[in-house]
């Protein structure tokens, strides 16, 4: 039995390195998916302090939207477009219905109205679109579907889906873009003083709907490029809601408030996931994925409890 | 002193108003808590130009009065004349963009960013391209950017803080981070400036030299100053007018002679009419 622990499952990645690679880079895919999920709820948490559980059917419901534009007609970049309009709509009618009614209101109750915001959107997305999973429009989109196939070492043999190396690409543009937007511009800086202090961030004349909406729209785009790949992966039904939930474990790891922490949380439990059901999934009888995620968030935090980036909390004496 | 900045470049815009001209008239306003009387019927206005102090023991409702001239609080009662324009009511951001910046009693600034990043987030009204065009950040954003951050330059030189501009403030010590709170307020280049206790804290030489800033700005940039400050040499040295608040009321109104003079300000001191003042 211990041998089957702790020494056959590296027996097993050393004899066979390409499916190892395979494994990782398999985990590594989802884990760029985790971490999308993780970071649009860091960006809404650090501006509004508002634990968003309504993230995982804003993936879900932006895709549809997109997906279902195009079933109605809708040109697929124009469909883009228009989707990217939705989650702007979205983000408005959020800050206005939900966030300035309810600012001044304990925390549980705003986690409350994102919970019920969750199901409000599964309604009206079903009432919508229709409740049946649906295709997405990868190639109309301009993705590529093919794969390649590389060989490593003597005849071993590795096969990425291109699909996933565009994820891959477009998470880390986008990261890049969110990093910029926030270290260099105006609003970026403002949604940063927002994320510090708010009364001194309107005493400088930031106005907190304003950044709410803006926090709100990065999330839903970050939200559709989820629903993008990860729908171009299985197909965008109501079900991809519930891997959202993998999120919570990434913020558990990553901190709640840290952007690099939602990234690296997200790699780390993608592949730490993938590696486990595959080496040791066997031993016993599979079924792990539902709650590895929460294992390897554990685990991690017995060594560091601050969490992987915890801000340093710099006090007073 | 010899200092690499044009007060010209620096002064707020212009708000029409000749010096000595009323700038703000607070009138009969009052601000209740529940059950608590913050404020009780206190009118007194601020004019163009000058240093207004307002003095007080603890509690007596200074940092309210300042929190309603800049919309944090809306009173129950009476109304607020800014650049001879009524309001009731109004958003901070609001009063932040007609010309109102302030500092706050618990120092509040952006403890993760740098004093360049703060003090640039104080110019924040300043710059105007929106949403879409900071997006490309390229072209006009960026051009916008870097002309604000001359102006933020010339600030960090007035306060003579160049050798922290890269710092995360909240690794600075206190007094510093006072200091940089006043740039981010300068950034705005406001018409009327709110300090809430810029000196508390702070050793002698420190408050020398943040005497010495308030002054400046006042004359070099003829910034019209409201200061809440507990140290009354300071306070009878700087200042043009003093209005006196003890328990939410108003007891005293004038030039620093005047309202050392005045009787219900010392009995307020001296703890006759209440035990519980030590400050001053
Ligand atoms: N947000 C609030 N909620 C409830 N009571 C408040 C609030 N803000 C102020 N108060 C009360 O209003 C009164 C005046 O407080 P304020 O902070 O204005 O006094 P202050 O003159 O600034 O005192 P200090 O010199 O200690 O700063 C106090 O009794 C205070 O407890
Ligand atoms: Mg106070």
């Amino acid at each position: 039995m211990l041998y089957q622990i702790f020494v056959d499952p590296f027996a097993q990645m050393v004899s066979m390195p390409d499916f190892l690679i395979q494994v990782i880079w398999e985990g590594f895919v989802a884990g760029i998916l985790y971490a999308l999920i993780a970071l649009g709820f860091v960006l809404i948490f650090k501006a509004s302090g508002v634990f968003n559980f309504a993230q995982g059917i804003m993936v879900v419901f932006a895709g549809l939207t997109l997906v279902g534009l195009h079933e109605a007609g809708v040109p697929a970049f124009l469909a883009l477009i228009l989707a990217i309009g939705v989650m702007a709509l979205l983000a408005i009618a959020v800050e206005r219905f939900v966030m300035r009614p309810l600012v001044n209101q304990p925390e549980i109750i705003l986690l409350m109205s994102t919970i019920g915001m969750t199901y409000f959107l599964i309604g009206f997305g079903e009432f919508v679109f229709g409740g049946e999973p649906k295709q997405m429009i990868t190639e109309e989109l301009g993705l590529p579907t093919g794969s390649s196939a590389f060989e490593i070492g003597e005849q071993g043999l590795v096969i990425l889906q291109h699909i996933d190396i565009a994820a891959a690409v477009i998470a880390i543009i986008m990261v890049a873009s969110l990093a910029l937007f926030f270290n260099k511009t105006r609003i970026g800086r403002a949604l940063r003083a927002v994320a510090d202090d708010h009364q001194a961030a309107q005493s400088v004349g930031i106005s907190l709907n304003q950044i709410w909406a803006i926090v709100w729209f990065a999330a839903g785009i970050v939200a559709l490029a989820t629903g993008i790949m990860w729908g171009a992966r299985s197909d965008v039904s109501f079900a991809l809601e519930i891997v959202a939930l993998k999120a919570l474990p990434v913020l558990i790891l990553g901190g709640f408030t840290s952007i690099p922490g939602a990234i690296v949380g997200g790699l780390i439990i993608g592949i730490g996931e993938k590696i486990g059901e595959i080496y040791w999934g066997p031993l016993v009888g599979g079924g792990i994925e539902s709650w590895l995620a929460y294992m390897i968030a554990l685990v991690f935090l017995l060594f560091r409890p601050q969490g992987l980036f915890g801000e340093r909390i710099i006090e007073r004496v | 002193m010899n200092r690499a900045v044009d007060p010209r470049d620096l002064a707020m815009d212009g708000d029409g108003l000749a010096k000595g001209e009323v700038l703000l008239e607070v009138k009969n306003v009052s601000l209740r808590f529940g059950g608590v009387k913050a404020i009780t019927d206190i009118s007194f206005d601020i004019r163009k130009g000058e240093i207004r102090a307002i003095i007080g023991p603890n509690g007596a409702g200074k940092t309210s009065m300042l929190n309603v001239i800049n919309g944090f609080y809306t009173p129950q009662e009476g109304t607020i004349t800014f650049r001879g324009e009524e309001r009731k009511k109004i958003a901070p951001y609001q009063a932040a963009a007609s010309g109102i910046a302030r500092t706050f009693q618990n120092v509040a600034l952006f403890k993760g960013m740098t004093t360049l990043d703060n003090i640039m987030a104080g110019r924040t009204l300043a710059m105007h391209r929106n949403f879409l065009w900071q997006l490309l950040y390229f072209g006009p954003a960026l051009n916008e950017e870097i002309a604000n951050r001359r102006k933020v330059e010339e600030i960090i030189d007035f306060l003579e803080i160049q050798h922290i501009r890269k710092v995360p403030v909240g690794r600075l010590p206190y007094g510093l981070q006072k200091r940089v709170e006043l740039g981010r307020a300068l950034a705005a280049q406001p018409s009327l400036l709110l300090l809430d206790e810029p000196m508390a804290g702070m050793n002698l030489e420190e408050k020398e030299d943040m005497s010495r800033f308030i002054l400046d700005v006042n004359s070099q940039f003829g910034t019209t100053i409201a200061l809440i400050e507990h140290d009354m040499g300071v306070v009878m040295d700087i200042s043009d007018r003093v209005v006196v608040l003890d328990y939410g009321r108003k007891i005293g109104d004038g030039t620093p002679d005047e309202v050392k003079a005045n009787q219900d300000v010392i009995d307020a001191y001296l703890g006759v009419s209440h035990q519980d003042e030590g400050e001053g």
